[in-house]
């Protein structure tokens, strides 16, 4: 399936400053693959043990993936993804 | 430098008071280093010395600035007991995790001291490089 993807600024560096990326993959896991091989690094970037990182947001459209089905999520043709970072803190 | 209006301010103070006893945190939107817009939001990881970013109201107000033609110009939240300075974890938290390229390098950090809860403190930071660099915060 071929989406766009949305990438943060403090991963602009493994896409040579490109905020926005093409990709083909049919679920989140293969989203990850897909932009490994494109951008290498990226994969240890976005997921520990297989799992997308904490404080590491991902949304297909408008829906975050981890009130849809997590890494399993399925990409549809034309589908819009956000990878966008927690604003988190505090002492 | 941030510019904020003493309005502009005052809603993001008196939003940190409301908050009490737990941190509130929110984004500010504007252009040219002035503040425009404040978004106080919501802390899913609400504790006197924790804040989270409700990541949905979050995704949502991130959005909306684009579509006004805004950038995100500042990110606040409280401290409730310690002063108007980035914790570690503030700090920490401000990077890609594992990396030293921060998440939101266009944003000044505010942050809203209540230790004495008379007299509120807000002091701006950009936190980058792995420094942490005071920036002029301006009420106009």
């Amino acid at each position: 399936m071929g989406v766009t993807v949305r990438i943060p600024t403090p991963l602009q560096k493994l896409t040579d400053g490109k905020s926005v990326v093409a990709c083909s993959a049919a679920n989140i896991n293969e989203l990850v693959d897909a932009l490994e091989k494109d951008y290498p690094g990226m994969k240890e970037r976005l997921t520990e043990s297989g799992k997308v990182r904490r404080f590491i947001n991902i949304y297909v459209n408008d829906e975050d993936i981890r009130f849809l089905n997590k890494e399993a999520t399925l990409l549809k043709e034309g589908d819009n993804i956000s990878i966008v970072p927690a604003i988190a803190g505090g002492f | 430098m941030l510019i904020i209006t003493r309005a502009d301010l005052a809603k993001v103070i008196d939003h940190c008071i409301a908050g009490l006893p737990n941190e509130a945190c929110g984004i500010l939107a504007g252009r040219d280093g002035r503040v425009e817009k404040v978004y106080c939001m919501r802390n899913v990881r609400p504790g006197p010395a924790s804040y989270e970013m409700d990541p949905e109201e979050q995704f949502r107000v991130l959005k909306d600035v684009r579509q006004v033609g805004l950038t995100l110009t500042g990110i606040f939240h409280s401290h409730t007991s310690s002063p108007a300075y980035p914790s570690g974890i503030d700090v920490q938290q401000a990077y890609w995790p594992g990396t030293l390229f921060p998440n939101y390098p266009e944003a000044v950090y505010v942050i809203v001291s209540l230790r004495d809860r008379s007299r509120p403190e807000a002091r701006g930071f950009r936190i980058s490089n792995g420094t942490v660099t005071e920036v002029d915060l301006i009420t106009a």
